[in-house]
């Protein structure tokens, strides 16, 4: 598969003048507020953000969230509404053109030209980043194997599929090794063999040293692929810090009941909420979920008092934590079920 | 010089485009064609006179010549619509490419267009007794390029700001092109209509230079209606450039 893309980049070393710059990205309470014909749209509210180079950090929250205008904000299209930012050492605000120079953007709608080739693409793109004519067809070349676009490198973009696309748009992101790149929801509507193909390219990109930004819906892709990620909803952080270590802070199992009605549920809720082995319950319609730490001692006890109050459940199922619970438990909503009613 | 390297670049860009659907080209250069066949005919019966058909063609020829520059200025406005909804121009804007170069770089493409079309409707007119006089038709040609990029970066601003709404776009356009092909006298000359409507065109710029061209395909260089047509063009096409590199600068969409 791809080898290590871009390993000759110079990240780390780089010295601009202005100190040596440890994180690649640093914003303090950015937020960004729409005036939209139906009165103001607060789309970020607040969103701190400190990256480390060469990590892999994701933005994942559901949809409307926040996470698109955060990213434009931080490569110029849109300009900051309040707070700060800083990207590759440079301020968004004063120095758009410098940040420009040093980062890569594959938007949510990619960005190639359709009727274009994937090779005329690139080699415009490597042009408009400076790149000299010879070097840019190189540049494109070396891209199109280790993308494996070659096959139809040569056909205009609008015969492609999806995966092959979204493989060009990041070839096309990457062309002029930018230090940082953001990615807003690469993998959206591919099939699983191709997000995990997808996926196995972005981490080769960050092994060659390359700071990336993901954004996603995913909660599978966040936890596939980030060294850290920021769980956002409506504008704002809920909740930070590396993908086990978040579910580690949930712990021990979740225990997820449904009933046929709510009323149902929330009185088991009641019920169960107190109980000593149960560390957390967080309701939502009919489903109860409970955080415990032993699941089977609790289950026994669970059943046993839902017996009692005649509250039997009529389904149940034991799952380990995942970024899912950790949204669920800061916001009393769950990702997964946001993203199916969109759909 | 990187400035004109990026405009370069963007050129070839657009110009691929435009050459890979030959269709629009097609379709662009035979609405003036018919206007030519099917109108001429009736000019020339106009006003109880008959006309020669060289006659009749100097006379409306030239306002043809304007009515492509400004119909071909609508172009970039359209493809615009496109490249905003693909994200083509947010990539553009994201990397440190000049968004002068972003905005003029499809406009020459339409400019050089607009010259061949306009070169090709002189050669077919001059097959049917329309008179060459080339030092005005170079003029012309200057004062063509001035109205083209004009409309061109006007429609591409709108198009902008219009955020990739096709139907608002298109209303904006077609709600124009009418009142101002038709003030501009640029099919009939406006000297034939009541007092009202000609001060009603000296608000259209196409009216200044639908009228310099007619005077300037005629082979007079001096009438006061040649620098009447550049003292309103030059400075509108400046004020439309800027603002419409400014409107790709700060675009919220
Ligand atoms: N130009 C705009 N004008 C008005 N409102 C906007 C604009 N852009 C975004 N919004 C609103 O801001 C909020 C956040 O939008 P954003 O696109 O950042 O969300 P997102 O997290 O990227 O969502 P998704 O997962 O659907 O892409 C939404 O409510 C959206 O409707
Ligand atoms: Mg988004």
């Amino acid at each position: 598969m791809a080898g290590a893309i871009m390993s000759n980049l110079e990240t780390g070393q780089e010295n601009h003048g202005q100190g040596v710059r440890t994180a690649a990205i640093v914003t303090r309470d950015l937020a960004k507020t729409f005036q939209a014909r139906r009165g103001a749209v607060e789309a970020v509210r607040s969103i701190s953000l400190d990256v480390e180079r060469g990590s892999i950090v994701g933005l994942l929250g559901p949809n409307g969230a926040g996470k698109t205008t955060t990213l434009r904000m931080l490569t110029t299209l849109l300009p900051i509404g309040r707070g700060s930012a800083q990207v590759a050492g440079f301020d968004v605000g004063r120095e758009p053109h410098q940040v420009r120079t040093h980062i890569g953007y594959v938007s949510q709608l990619g960005g190639s030209d359709e009727v274009l080739t994937a090779r005329e693409n690139l080699h415009l793109q490597a042009r408009l980043y400076g790149i000299a004519p010879m070097q840019a067809a190189s540049r494109a070349q070396s891209l199109i194997n280790q993308l494996e676009l070659s096959t139809y490198a040569d056909r205009a973009v609008k015969t492609y599929s999806g995966g092959q696309r979204r493989r060009l748009d990041i070839a096309l992101g990457i062309i002029h090794q930018p230090e940082v790149l953001f990615l807003d929801e690469p993998s959206t509507g591919l099939d699983p063999q191709s997000r995990a193909n997808l996926w196995e390219h972005i981490r080769s990109l960050g092994a060659g040293g390359m700071t990336i930004v993901v954004t996603t819906h995913y909660l599978d892709e966040a936890d596939a692929l980030c060294d850290d990620v920021y769980i956002i909803d409506q504008g704002k952080i809920v909740a930070h810090g590396a993908p086990a270590v978040l579910k580690q802070q949930i712990g021990g199992t979740a225990i997820v009941l449904e009933w046929d009605t709510p009323p149902q549920a929330s009185q088991a809720c009641e019920l169960l909420r107190s109980a000593p082995f149960v560390r957390e319950a967080v309701l939502n319609e009919t489903l109860l979920r409970l955080y415990v730490d032993n699941g089977s001692e609790a289950l026994s006890a669970l059943l046993h008092r839902l017996e009692q109050a005649a509250l039997a459940a009529h389904s149940l199922r034991l799952s380990q934590p995942s970024l899912d619970d950790v949204f669920l438990r800061t916001t009393g909503r769950s990702l997964r079920e946001e993203t199916v009613e969109v759909h | 010089m990187r400035t004109f390297e990026e405009i370069g670049l963007l050129f070839g860009r657009y110009a691929r485009q435009v050459l890979r659907n030959p269709i629009w080209l097609f379709a662009s250069l035979i609405t003036p064609i018919l206007y030519l066949a099917l109108f001429t005919p009736l000019l020339r019966h106009l006003g109880g006179q008959t006309l020669s058909a060289g006659a009749a063609l100097d006379l409306f020829l030239p306002g043809i010549l304007a009515l492509v520059a400004f119909g071909s200025g609508v172009g970039p406005g359209f493809s615009l619509i496109f490249d905003v909804k693909a994200g083509v121009v947010e990539r553009l804007r994201v990397t440190p490419a000049n968004r002068f170069a972003i905005l003029i770089g499809p406009i020459l493409v339409t400019m050089v267009m607009m010259m061949i079309f306009d070169g090709i409707l002189l050669v077919v007119g001059a097959l049917f007794g329309f008179h060459i006089h080339p030092a005005g038709l170079g003029l012309l040609g200057v004062l063509l390029a001035l109205l083209e990029v004009t409309t061109a970066a006007f429609f591409s601003a709108t198009s902008l700001r219009a955020k990739g709404d096709i139907n608002g776009f298109a209303a904006i356009a077609n709600g124009l092109n009418l009142p101002v092909l038709l003030l501009g006298g640029v099919l009939l000359p406006l000297s034939l209509g009541p007092v009202w409507l000609q001060d009603l065109g000296h608000a259209d710029p196409l009216y200044y230079v639908a009228s310099a061209a007619r005077v300037l395909a005629s082979g007079n260089l001096s009438s006061n209606l040649v620098w009447q047509a550049f003292l309103v063009l030059v400075p509108l096409c400046a004020v439309v450039l800027v603002w419409a590199t400014r409107v790709l600068w700060q675009i919220i969409m």
